[in-house]
């Protein structure tokens, strides 16, 4: 991924826990590097814009019209999902492109008429599904797609842990303006990884532990085409292992969950693990060590990297829209095949 | 009073945590009541989220938010926990908002370690209670205790306390820290686990949390609960091993912990002086923390560095809480509850612990 050589005007909507933790460092880092331009934050709570507009440096907008009238080539989403597709399709038809966090939108429905306002306006649409810039991801989907250890058979993925989000407010997790729990929350993330790593699964089951409330427990039993089988269970009421376990037929690979840069690889044929910190490749001559690939918070800033060299270069982003649409439709797939998990 | 049979809501303050969350879902619904989770934070309402509820944020030692939340309930149960300087404000606090709110009844958790972890044969609730325990928690209870029974003197709000011993079930640290010792090579135990094991399964425990808050006779007393059967460690703790596939051998005989006290740091102490509680609601947050955050840091004795080690197992080990615990030879008797509260405990340990230990698999992922 090239970077872009002028900055980009950026307005980011939203000054919630994810724009405090996660934009506000991205940000400042790729201006200190010339990559983005931060024009305008966007949050109807003065409380919430005002500290971070001074912090960023740029214009505190109660609305995001006011922040499309400073015409940002690149709006960043980062609002409650309810809101993204009014404020995508406003962005798009003022010719910006965007990013949008995950969930794409609050329904698959919305997050398809996101992908149709970007595919009419002619603007990149990214899905903000930054973990498929993980080092360890990418090196898992080239395992998968070229056997290296023999073909996937399957795979358990656990994760979550008591939830310990700083929530501002608890309309997370009232169902009138969340559409989901853990599954939507971080779910989302782990079935995007699937779809990219192994395709739409043949078949699944679902189940979930809600009442007339959102589930804090979800396990969801797939089957893909090569023939992996995939368990995944997913938690935030108890602590889990947070590790994907990849059966290949002559190695095991565990991936722990937000070690963007480790594997863990156990060959058949050698009794011990490699535990590993993934870097750039060596040379087949003596060399010094190499330089790591990138960590958890450099995974999220080469997603904002990407979206701004699409820009420049006119091609579609590295996560598209569309694929964070086909996510969001698995998720209500799951949904709505949904089968009681008994509350313990 | 008797409130059952209304349609009413009780609040349930500390509703996130293990015994908070069990009693909210165990007795939604029933009889016409609702219960209120009282949180912290919207963070904790992750798991209560499951059903809709008419949740309350507040937190249990902010006096005037705490009020607001009990607001309309006839009953409160109190099931937040906090170190022990917060256990002892935290009863202040519960009472001064219930008689602001209105509510008629608290009860009260308090713990049986407030006899001590390895109470003398012939212990129960007529026992006098000392503040000179080894462990701080259990001398918090103690006081926090006390102060209940000195307030609820003024007649406005009828507070009923509840001892319970070693309270199990799922989400319960007995479960998984047990499971994680064994699964880690440290688990320990002393004289085999022959100690008494003061269990209550925790849907005993909401049982008796729902009598405790109806029954009118139990307005002003402490009542010992327990499971109706009496349990030795290895009863509780064998089976667990023998779930994960270990079995006697995984439990060492370490040395049992020297019984000396909780040694307080300065600085922990200095929140604990009445100049600093006086203080009070003067101190800024950030300034307690401050003072709380540099009282953790208190030097503790560095790790020996060395690099000239033989690679080993972690060793068996017995905390000084297990210590304590485990040479218990008294099964404390819920007689009391039992004739006041007609408390029957309806789940068999045996069965209890079987849920437990499946809840166990579920929550590892192994389910
Ligand atoms: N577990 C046992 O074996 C046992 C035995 C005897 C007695 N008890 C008593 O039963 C009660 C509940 O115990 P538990 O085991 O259910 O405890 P727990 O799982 O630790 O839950 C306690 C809850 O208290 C709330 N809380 C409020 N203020 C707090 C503070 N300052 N610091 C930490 N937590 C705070 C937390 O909920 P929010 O953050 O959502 O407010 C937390 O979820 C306690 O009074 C305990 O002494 C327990």
């Amino acid at each position: 991924m090239k970077p872009p050589n002028t900055p980009v005007s950026l307005a980011l909507v939203g000054c919630g826990a994810v724009s405090r933790l996660f934009y506000r460092p991205a940000l400042r880092e790729l201006r200190r590097h010339g990559l983005v331009e931060l024009v305008a934050v966007v949050d109807p709570r003065p409380e919430a814009r005002d500290p971070l507009a001074r912090e960023l440096g740029c214009a505190a907008c109660a609305s995001l019209d006011a922040a499309l009238a400073l015409r940002p080539a690149l709006v960043a989403i980062a609002t409650p999902p309810s809101l993204h597709r009014v404020q995508a399709e406003a962005a798009l038809a003022a010719g910006c492109a965007v990013l949008c966090e995950k969930p794409l939108a609050a329904t698959a429905d919305d997050a398809d008429a996101i992908v149709a306002a970007a595919a009419r306006a002619a603007r990149p649409l990214a899905a903000g599904h930054y973990k498929r810039f993980f080092p360890a991801h990418r090196a898992l989907k080239t395992l998968i797609e070229r056997q290296t250890f023999g073909p996937l058979l399957e795979a358990t993925l656990v994760e979550g842990g008591k939830f310990a989000w700083p929530a501002a407010t608890d309309s997370f997790f009232r169902r009138e303006q969340t559409p989901g729990g853990v599954l939507l929350d971080i779910g989302v993330h782990v079935l995007d990884l699937l779809r990219w790593w192994l395709g739409e699964p043949a078949d699944f089951t679902y189940a979930d532990d809600a009442l007339d409330g959102l589930e804090a427990n979800a396990r969801l039993d797939a089957t893909f085409a090569g023939g992996a089988r995939v368990r995944l269970r997913l938690s935030r009421d108890w602590r889990t292992e947070n590790v994907y376990v990849f059966r290949f037929a002559r190695a095991v690979v565990h991936c722990r969950v937000n070690a963007a840069n480790q594997l863990e690889i156990t060959l058949d044929d050698l009794p011990l693990t490699l535990a590993a910190e993934l870097r750039h490749p060596l040379p087949a001559r003596p060399a010094p060590p190499s330089r790591a690939l990138e960590t958890n918070p450099q995974a999220f800033l080469a997603q904002l990297v990407d979206v701004c060299a699409a820009l420049h270069e006119h091609r579609p982003p590295f996560v598209p829209g569309a694929e964070g649409a086909a996510a969001l439709r698995w998720v209500e797939t799951c949904y709505a095949r949904r089968t009681p998990l008994s509350l313990r | 009073m008797n409130t059952a049979n209304l349609s009413t809501s009780w609040a349930v303050i500390g509703a996130s945590g293990f015994i908070g969350l069990r009693t909210v879902e165990g007795l939604h619904g029933r009889d016409g009541v609702n219960l209120r989770p009282v949180v912290r934070s919207a963070t904790s309402l992750a798991v209560l989220a499951r059903r809709r509820l008419d949740w309350r944020i507040a937190d249990p030692r902010d006096l005037p938010a705490l009020t607001e939340a009990l607001r309309g309930c006839p009953v409160c149960l109190h099931a937040a926990l906090g170190d022990p300087v917060q256990i002892e404000r935290m009863a202040t606090i519960a009472y001064r908002a219930c008689a602001a709110a209105g509510v008629r009844r608290l009860v009260w958790l308090s713990s049986a370690s407030v006899h001590g972890q390895n109470p003398p044969p012939g212990t129960d609730e007529s026992t006098p209670l000392h503040e000179s325990h080894p462990l701080a928690y259990n001398n918090a209870k103690v006081r926090a205790e006390r102060r209940l029974e000195q307030l609820a003197r003024d007649g406005r709000v009828e507070v009923v306390r509840l001892r319970p011993g070693v309270v199990f079930g799922p989400r319960s640290r007995w479960i998984t820290d047990a499971a994680a010792d064994l699964r880690a090579g440290r688990a320990g135990w002393l004289g085999r686990g022959r100690g008494v094991c003061n269990s209550i399964h925790v849907d005993n425990l909401v049982h008796a949390l729902r009598l405790a808050a109806t029954v009118p006779a139990a307005a002003g007393e402490a009542f010992l609960v327990g499971d109706a059967e009496t349990v030795a460690w290895r009863d509780f703790l064998l089976p667990i091993a023998l779930h994960l596939g270990l079995d006697e051998t995984a439990f060492a005989e370490p040395p049992p912990a020297p019984l000396v006290a909780e040694r307080t740091p300065p600085l922990a102490a200095l929140t604990r002086t009445r100049l600093y509680q006086r203080l009070g609601d003067a101190v800024p947050d950030r300034a307690k923390r401050l003072v709380k955050g540099l009282a953790s840091a208190w030097p503790a004795p560095a790790p020996a560095r060395d690099a000239w080690v033989l690679p080993r197992a972690p060793a068996g080990r017995l905390t000084l809480e297990q210590t304590l615990l485990q040479g218990c030879a008294w099964k404390l008797p819920h007689a009391k509850a039992a004739r006041l509260l007609g408390y029957v405990p309806p789940v068999p340990f045996a069965a209890g612990l079987a849920t437990s230990l499946e809840w166990l698999d579920f929550a590892e992922g192994r389910t």
